[in-house]
């Protein structure tokens, strides 16, 4: 029973998820979209129009901000990041001359990441196809990667997971929720959640109404009892 | 040490192992700073609700970011108690490195969802109360429905007085001493 807790606390695709800045940013996101709105639909102590007004307006808040994320920020400061790091901090060095992009890099270090024979396997398949093995891997990478441990090149990996984490800061912090902010209202009118002012409006007028009527009882009270007089 | 050489240092140590709770309390940090500053450079809101709303988003990040970290720490720990086997103890320890990461990833989802929205719900009430500041939906709520009857009631409403029923006209003329004339011995 423990070995079983053991493999599946020590699971490899979900390291691997965890370690990616982007990855664990998307699924947290996601489960907060999920997670939050359904809490809040089970509380008992509020009452159902709020309710549904809350939850929808928590998940298009979660919804909107991931979606940008995932569509603007994460592409644009993965590619950037690298491209940045290459050129202008690193100057191809410290394993960036091995790779063109960001998507070469994170093909190399998922092969790196296999086991021994399931990476050889993959290695055999493309080297089948010779101009991909060339384009993809130079002397050193193929040489790395016939190795029991291959080098993962983890300034390489930081650099991207470090533009990952400022595009995540700037995204999710500052430019997706203003954005959000945007959307937001329009989508919950069109659900037709947001005219909580209109209903407001309509009980004090029906209050008013009933006061009104109140003061002409009293009034008709008034002029019976000056009339016994 | 340049600023390049702190970012190549940050950027091995990002490589090396990235911890998931670094992301998440960047992102308190900075939400934290920016959400209160852009509420308060809200220029429609009265200042009273900007700066209740200022202080609920700032106490909220305040709590996330000491969150974040201790149940990711709680829960890394929690994956080594769960590996710990001195007897083979180089077998075990890759394994231990990625449970390490799962738990902390996993407690860094439950702070999330449960824990920051249990404790705000628990510490920000009080807090808010202590230093005065009401909720600013009632308020606004109590001035909705305020300005809707201002709008609705052409005249307010006045209760008519009722006049008692024995008649008794000698209440108000009723009189202890003579108001006029000579009074002796002041009396």
């Amino acid at each position: 029973m423990i070995g079983i807790v053991r493999n599946l606390a020590s699971n490899s695709t979900l390291a691997n998820l965890a370690q990616n800045t982007s990855a664990s940013v998307s699924i947290e996101t996601t489960l907060k979209s999920i997670g939050r709105p359904g809490f809040i639909l089970i509380d008992k102590d509020i009452d159902p129009d709020t309710k549904q007004y809350a939850a929808a307006k928590e998940f298009l808040y979660q919804a909107t901000c991931l979606a940008i994320y995932l569509a603007a920020i994460v592409p644009i400061f993965k590619h950037g990041g690298f491209k940045l790091a290459k050129e202008k901090l690193f100057k191809n060095t410290n394993g960036f001359e091995h790779f063109k992009d960001v998507n070469h890099y994170l093909h190399y270090r998922k092969l790196a990441e296999n086991s021994v024979a399931n990476r050889q396997a993959t290695l055999q398949k493309e080297l089948a196809d010779k101009t991909k093995v060339s384009e993809l891997y130079d002397k050193t990478l193929l040489d790395e990667l016939k190795k029991e441990t291959p080098e993962k090149f983890a300034d390489v990996k930081g650099a991207i997971e470090f533009s990952n984490l400022i595009g995540s800061v700037l995204g999710l912090a500052i430019i997706a929720p203003q954005l959000s902010h945007a959307f937001i209202h329009p989508a919950l009118k069109f659900l037709g959640l947001e005219n909580k002012d209109k209903k407001e409006i309509n009980q004090a007028k029906q209050t008013v109404d009933k006061m009104i009527k109140e003061h002409h009882k009293l009034e008709e009270k008034q002029k019976n009892i000056d009339i016994k007089a | 040490m340049g600023l390049a050489d702190s970012i190549k240092k940050v950027c091995h140590k990002l490589g090396t192992n990235n911890k998931p709770t670094y992301v998440v309390m960047a992102i308190a940090t900075v939400k934290g700073i920016a959400r209160p500053t852009f509420t308060m450079m809200d220029k429609t809101e009265n200042p009273e609700t900007k700066k209740y709303t200022a202080l609920r988003e700032g106490l909220t990040e305040v709590i996330a970011i000491p969150a974040y970290w201790a149940c990711g720490e709680l829960s890394a720990k929690a994956a080594k108690k769960l590996f710990e086997n001195k007897n083979a103890k180089e077998v075990i320890n890759p394994a231990l490195k990625k449970a390490q990461t799962n738990f902390m990833f996993v407690g860094v989802c439950t702070a999330a969802l449960f824990v920051i929205p249990a404790v705000c719900s628990i510490v920000i009430k009080p807090i808010m109360d202590k230093l005065g500041l009401k909720t600013p939906e009632k308020k606004k709520q109590m001035q909705q429905k305020l300005d809707a009857i201002s709008q609705v009631a052409p005249q307010p409403v006045v209760k008519p007085e009722v006049k008692p029923a024995n008649n008794n006209y000698y209440v108000n003329t009723y009189m202890a001493r003579p108001q006029m004339g000579l009074r002796v011995g002041g009396l």
